[in-house]
């Protein structure tokens, strides 16, 4: 990649108001953006795949302005040591949408992010265990590579969502569930095949009167053996194991998961980031932007502060060509269309 | 022939009629009633003579006007308008191509908890009742879709409908003679019967020559150099047997089609991604009970396999000997699908497939059972299993994470491991 990317760069660094100098020179970067339903993630990482800044935040709703943030605390991290981001890749819920907005030139779905992220910091894995805030999947791996993998279908039961409402119920931060579990020596037997009987047993035993640890303690045993009996049945878990995801930052339900699989449970400390970081390494794989001509990457590297200039609105239009009315989603970038999608046959299609 | 009114004038050219009439209900004594009557008449353009011979329909003694529908099921359509046109001597009523509203029909109409064709199927009952249809037809099946029929006639009667239902599950235990009499009794008695059976041949050889030509397309239509230019084809090929009469022409259109399809460039790689579709008899082959499963793979560049379709489940099905193909993982009938759907694993995992995917509609009691034993397939043969359960409800943009990262892992894996 060195010859194309010097000459790029040798031709950007004058064009580029404001790069010139030290930053012209500094240092490739792909940024990885991972935007799921709670949350939105962000890394930075260098061309030999090292995180140079790492961001974590509430999606609350709103991704594009949630992704905007990400960006927004990303940069700040960067001021010290510059860096040219060249590529982005987007995965996540809102992959499509946020892929659009910042000019992405890979946008995957979250499995195949996790599990590229996950290899390259630990080779050896056989099993990824991932909760996230309305998903939870397992990824078996053999020599590197994924073989097999399992999502939640029909159900979100025991993901970060479910346990986050409960916390509010328990009238406890989320944040401090694994502490709280800890400490229990007796944990309740909660039900754990569904979210709805979980919940009416949950309740059943605050109104019995059992000690708040115990049924938090339960509430993490219950996610774990859900997850077991649900999304990780029929699969072969082998160690070692690698559990990441929202709720992985939750010691209580790696304590439970090490129990129940009589098994170490490693989590990284950038475990909840992996979907980014294996964004941000497939985009480097599919090499710099190059000159896009609009849009962040209009230049060549991704100009920060024009990203988060834009406004970018989306539109959602009921396509009356036939009775299937797909509705089809065009966003807009200022005023230019950039990317439509949701039509399900070319009568539908809307171009920018 | 409607009734003739007695103040009706006299004889009279067609051309004039309308004048004539207008002129002599103003002329009328009596009222509104007398004039309405007469305003009619013209339409008929009949003499009004009551000593007129009747003319004489020319029509074909062995034919019934009776308008039979069936439901929407893959691409079998064709051969569903040969056997009501040919084989049974009656109308068709066809079908536009379903639409989501369609399958909300239907929903509306039926238990939440029933599996999922029940409620695509009820949906096309309706749209073929309000399209005119005086028979609806239900081929039931070896599950609960035996049971299907009764419950659905029940419910379109309960919402005012009236029509008749040929239902091959009832007089099941009679065998072939109990449909007979079931489609001469409800479509049409005066069938050719010797005629018929011939007819009845051509229409199964329909239905091969359909399978063949979709096998084709699947394993490569992936590859094709211009975008839709399979598609074209097969469009063709189904309008070409849609207007077929007799067996020359099911084998020409077939012809025809294969030729066109041999022709088609294609960028195929030698060692092309191969995947393995099983599941059941509706799922794993209704493009719109999977949501275009087949088109979604295709799009990625897949060389795709499916061993269920109407050949080998019905025309073709010998279920013991099936089994002894997969004798290692299944020791009997375990039901409708279940031998075809574990012996196409266990031979794709032999063919060394690069991945199966196995669908199946919501509540498939069957079918989950079979999962387990897909588990042991894929785990002895190494091959990994994509499970899907699809329901009125399943999202399209779900399938399409499931279905690229399926695709994503598979590819990768190709990739490390080539040599």
């Amino acid at each position: 990649m060195s010859d194309a990317a010097t000459t790029r760069q040798a031709e950007t660094a004058p064009a580029a108001p404001g790069t010139e100098g030290a930053a012209a020179q500094a240092p490739e970067a792909y940024l990885g953006i991972d935007i799921g339903s709670i949350s939105t993630k962000g890394v930075v990482i260098g061309v030999d795949g090292a995180i140079l800044a790492r961001s974590y935040l509430w999606t609350e709703g709103n991704p594009v302005q949630a992704t905007k943030n990400v960006v927004d605390e990303l940069h700040g991290q960067l001021a010290e040591r510059p860096v040219r981001i060249v590529g982005a890749g987007t995965t996540g819920s809102a992959r499509r949408l946020v892929g659009a907005m910042l000019g992405a030139t890979v946008v995957k779905n979250e499995i195949t992010a996790h599990a590229v992220g996950t290899t390259f910091l630990h080779p050896d894995v056989r099993t990824i265990l991932e909760i996230g805030g309305q998903d939870s999947k397992i990824i078996c791996v053999a020599d590197g590579i994924a073989v097999d993998y399992a999502m939640n279908t029909l159900c979100a039961a025991g993901t970060g969502s479910f346990l986050s409402s409960q916390a509010h119920r328990l009238g406890a931060a989320v944040e401090e569930f694994g502490e709280i579990a800890l400490t229990s020596k007796h944990p309740a037997n909660i039900a754990a095949r569904c979210t709805v009987f979980a919940e009416s047993d949950l309740v059943h035993k605050i109104q019995v009167g059992y000690a708040r640890e115990d049924i938090i303690a339960g509430l993490c045993n219950a996610v774990a053996s859900n997850y077991l009996n649900n999304v990780g049945k029929g699969k072969r878990i082998e160690a070692p194991v690698v559990f990441q995801g929202g709720v992985s930052k939750n010691v209580g339900v790696v304590h439970a998961f090490e129990e129940q699989l009589g098994m170490a449970v490693a989590v990284d400390p950038d475990g909840h980031l992996m979907g980014a970081f294996g964004a941000a390494l497939l985009a480097r794989d599919a090499g710099p932007v190059g000159e896009a001509g609009t849009g962040p990457f209009a230049s060549g590297s991704f100009d920060s502060e024009a990203a988060l200039e834009f406004t970018f609105t989306t539109r959602e239009v009921e396509c009356q060509k036939c009775a299937n009315h797909c509705e089809i989603i065009c966003v807009y970038r200022d005023r230019d269309l950039i990317d439509s999608w949701g039509n399900r046959c070319e009568k539908g299609e809307v171009r920018p | 022939m409607a009734d003739i009114p007695t103040g009706a004038p006299g004889p009279r050219a067609p051309g004039q009629l309308p004048r004539q009439s207008t002129d002599s209900t103003m002329a009328h004594p009596l009222g509104a009633l007398e004039r309405a009557s007469v305003v009619v008449k013209p339409a008929t353009g009949r003499r009004p003579s009551l000593w007129e011979k009747r003319r004489r329909r020319r029509r074909d003694k062995h034919h019934s006007a009776k308008k039979c529908a069936f439901f929407r099921y893959c691409y079998y359509d064709p051969a569903f308008k040969y056997f009501i046109e040919q084989v049974l001597g009656a109308e068709y009523v066809a079908l536009p191509a379903s639409t989501k509203q369609t399958t909300e029909l239907g929903a509306q109409h039926s238990s939440d908890y029933v599996c999922t064709p029940f409620k695509h199927i009820l949906g096309d009952y309706i749209e073929a009742l309000d399209a005119g249809a005086e028979v609806l037809v239900q081929f039931g099946g070896p599950c609960r879709l035996g049971y299907y029929g009764e419950l659905q006639e029940r419910i379109l009667r309960d919402m005012g409908y009236d029509f008749e239902m040929l239902n091959f599950s009832v007089d099941i235990e009679k065998g072939a003679i109990g449909w007979a009499k079931q489609c001469m009794k409800v479509v049409n008695p005066n069938v050719k019967v010797g005629a018929g059976l011939l007819k009845l041949a051509s229409c199964a050889n329909m239905v091969v020559k359909l399978d063949a030509a979709r096998d084709f397309y699947l394993a490569n239509a992936g590859f094709e150099r211009e975008r839709g230019s399979f598609a074209r084809v097969w469009e063709s090929y189904l309008e070409a047997l849609r207007a077929a009469t007799a067996d020359r022409d099911v084998n020409s259109a077939y012809r025809e089609a294969m030729d066109a399809f041999r022709a088609l460039p294609v960028d195929k790689p030698a060692d092309p991604i191969r995947i393995g579709v099983v599941g059941e008899m509706f799922t794993a082959i209704d493009e719109r009970s999977n949501l275009e499963l087949d088109a979604k793979l295709l799009a990625m560049g897949v060389e795709v396999h499916r061993m269920m379709n109407l050949t080998n489940r019905w025309i073709r099905y010998n279920e013991p000997n099936l089994r002894v193909g997969a004798k290692d993982y299944v020791g009997y009938d375990m039901g409708p699908t279940s031998t075809l759907t574990i012996a196409a694993a266990v031979r794709y995992g032999r063919e060394g497939l690069d991945g199966l995917v196995h669908a199946k509609s919501a509540g498939c009691t069957p079918e989950i059972d079979c999962a387990a034993v897909l588990q042991r397939v894929a785990q002895d043969f190494e091959v990994p299993c994509l499970y899907l359960t699809f329901d009125a409800q399943t999202s399209d943009t779900g399938l399409d994470t499931r279905l690229e990262a399926f695709y994503d892992m598979l590819a990768m894996k190709k990739e490390r491991m080539r040599p």
